[in-house]
């Protein structure tokens, strides 16, 4: 009988270092059969261990189509995440999933795609990015504004830059602290655009990053015109299952783990404001 | 249907009969004269069966304890070699269950089993047979009568299978005999299975039986505006006052949610030791704040006031929108283990009189 409370064991291809305390793994599943059923979406997450210590929910940042490994990116937050850390090429983690429920990409066909991520908040709309960029003819122009507190918590430049060049694509990056080399933008991620800037009638926006970011940003683009549906937010909750029992991501009769992660802000609407919000 | 008459002096025979097929849970007096629901041990039936208590008063602890234990072994591992460790799915007797509880149970069977179905929870009550005895000992903060969940239960109209609110077998105290109603094939089948059962049955034993619930429904003296509150829930008109007024009380402690017959929560550790170790379950309480502490500091449900809505509102209206029916039970446990006076009671007088 599948139990899907138990882990795969996966080892660590790589590790590719963001920022001063987060991390890229890529990860392989040691079952070649795994590894070639392990089907996500963008916007899933997998439930990580370290047997002994914890486990802790994180977002695939990889697209699907990269099917040699996973992407993790995990930042050294907590117990279980800063044992991760200590793992190397060649160690093992567990996973088990993919879990919750993705962006639909059919949403995304022929509209303009605007992307708006505060830090490590990047890592789960990355994968879609990756996916956009990889069906490019099927979506409309492709616009990215990222937030970091400074320089050094940039995570994926190599992909910021490359996303750059790419055909109708934009990228901005703001810093709320600068250091004495930084020449670009200083300011909140709200700061980024002009509201004549985007066009709300054929775009649809994805938002990740700090609960406080989430805010101030969902208030901008309703601003700017977009539809409540038009705006899809990835929430991050503290969770345990991550399969709808143990409670802990509960917002009102919703689960962010398998109702969410990514919630439209129109579904967000009929929940308690004070539990998605604050 | 055809009821049954089960002589309290054959009770004892009928349990050392199942025990060969069935593991037993039954309330037994304990230490300083508690009642706890628990299996009754082999080798030990005929001293543990002397200290079997069916009109208790309460149990503090629900027998939710049989399919969702307070502490789980979720796997075993060595290095990274896991061994899954789901229970095996015996059949279990849960025999001298209260109606309100039977609500609970089926509350979680229901919780457990939909969307992702719990293989842990599916093994501990995929074969559970459930004897509810009538309650004719309400205590003061019992209000199982405004929620609808007892003291008894209506027996349905024609045996099939169990309606999933539905118990199996249902006894009534008629004095020297209990009058045993049947609600579904299992239950039927236990009957006839068991020679224990007398299938003469006077006429005066079903009147005393009809009598006897009556009685026990009118011993329940708490009335509250249950349907009311749940309305009042539903349409988002509580408030934020009432909750803060019981933050300024409220220690925090979860005691409420632990002895809940229908909380479900939990939380996930690992235990190592050396290379060998265990990860486990254990009930959670969302009273706590570190219950949506995220590593990184943000905490959604920091306020005191807000857990605390999360409670009721998770029970009076969200459980109620989600299944069609409220999560609370009316056993009053919250508030007879409240070191601070709270219960769902007196939360749901209060916004029924808003």
């Amino acid at each position: 009988m599948n139990n899907e409370y138990i882990p795969c064991p996966a080892r660590v291809a790589s590790v590719r270092k963001e920022t001063p305390d987060t991390s890229t793994f890529a990860v392989v599943f040691q079952d070649e059969a795994r590894a070639a059923s392990f089907k996500h979406a963008p916007g899933q997450f997998v439930q990580v261990s370290v047997l002994g210590v914890g486990e802790v929910p994180i977002s695939i940042a990889s697209p699907p189509f990269h099917r040699e490994y996973l992407e993790l990116t995990i930042r050294a937050a907590g117990k279980v995440t800063r044992a991760l850390h200590r793992l190397g090429p060649g160690d093992r983690m567990h996973i088990r999933g993919p879990y919750g429920t993705p962006f639909s990409f059919e949403q995304a066909r022929g509209k303009n795609l605007y992307f708006i991520a505060g830090g490590i908040g990047l890592a789960p709309l990355r994968s879609l990015i990756h996916l956009a960029l990889h069906r490019r003819g099927e979506v409309g122009a492709i616009r990215i504004f990222y937030g970091a507190r400074t320089p050094d918590d940039i995570c994926f430049n190599q992909d910021l830059k490359r996303w750059h060049d790419a055909p109708d694509t934009q990228v901005r990056v703001s810093v709320d602290k600068p250091d004495e080399h930084w020449q670009g933008h200083v300011g909140v991620v709200t700061s980024l655009w002009q509201t004549h800037e985007l066009e709300p009638s054929d775009g649809v926006t994805y938002v990740c990053g700090p609960a406080v970011m989430l805010r101030y940003v969902v208030e901008k683009l309703i601003r700017t015109g977009f539809r409540t549906d038009d705006i899809y937010l990835v929430l991050e909750r503290y969770m345990k299952c991550g399969i709808g029992k143990c409670g802990h991501c509960n917002i009102g009769a919703r689960f962010v783990c398998t109702d969410g992660p990514v919630f439209s802000r129109s579904r967000l609407g009929g929940l308690p404001a004070r539990e998605w919000l604050l | 249907m055809r009821e049954r008459l089960l002589r309290k002096e054959r009770i004892k025979d009928l349990c050392m009969a199942a025990r060969r097929d069935w593991e037993i849970y039954l309330p037994l007096e304990h230490v300083g004269g508690d009642v706890q629901f628990v299996r009754l041990e082999a080798d030990e039936e005929i001293e543990s069966l002397k200290r079997l208590r069916l009109d208790y008063d309460s149990l503090v602890i629900p027998p939710k304890t049989v399919a969702f234990p307070q502490h789980e072994c979720l796997f075993r591992f060595h290095r990274n070699e896991i061994t899954e460790t789901v229970a095996a799915p015996n059949r279990k007797l849960l025999f001298g269950v209260r109606a309100c509880d039977l609500k609970g149970i089926r509350f979680l069977d229901d919780f457990f089993r939909r969307g992702f179905d719990d293989p842990y929870y599916r093994a501990r009550s995929a074969n559970m047979l459930v004897v509810v005895t009538v309650c004719t000992r309400p205590q003061p903060y019992c209000f199982c009568t405004s929620a609808g969940t007892g003291p008894s239960l209506p027996a349905p109209r024609a045996i099939g299978q169990r309606s999933n609110t539905g118990f199996d077998l249902q006894m009534t105290d008629i004095g020297e005999a209990y009058l045993v109603e049947t609600g579904s094939a299992q239950g039927q089948h236990f009957v006839d299975h068991y020679g224990a059962f007398d299938g003469q049955v006077p006429p005066e034993a079903l009147e005393r039986a009809h009598r006897a619930k009556q009685e026990a429904a009118e011993a329940v003296h708490l009335r509250v505006g249950f349907d009311r509150a749940v309305q009042r829930f539903c349409e988002g008109k509580v408030p934020q006052r009432v909750y803060e007024r019981m933050a300024e009380r409220c220690i925090y402690c979860g005691g409420c949610v632990y002895v809940c017959p229908t909380c479900s929560c939990f939380g996930v550790f690992d235990e190592k030791n050396e290379d060998s170790g265990m990860r486990c379950r254990v009930w959670d309480a969302c009273m706590f704040e570190g219950y949506t502490r995220q590593a990184g500091g943000h905490n959604p449900r920091f306020a005191k006031w807000a857990r605390t809505a999360r409670r009721y509102e998770h029970k009076l209206k969200y459980d109620y929108l989600e299944t069609g029916s409220s999560s609370c039970v009316g056993c009053g446990r919250c508030l007879a283990s409240c070191p601070v006076n709270i219960g769902m009671s007196q939360v749901i007088q209060e916004v029924a009189s808003l």
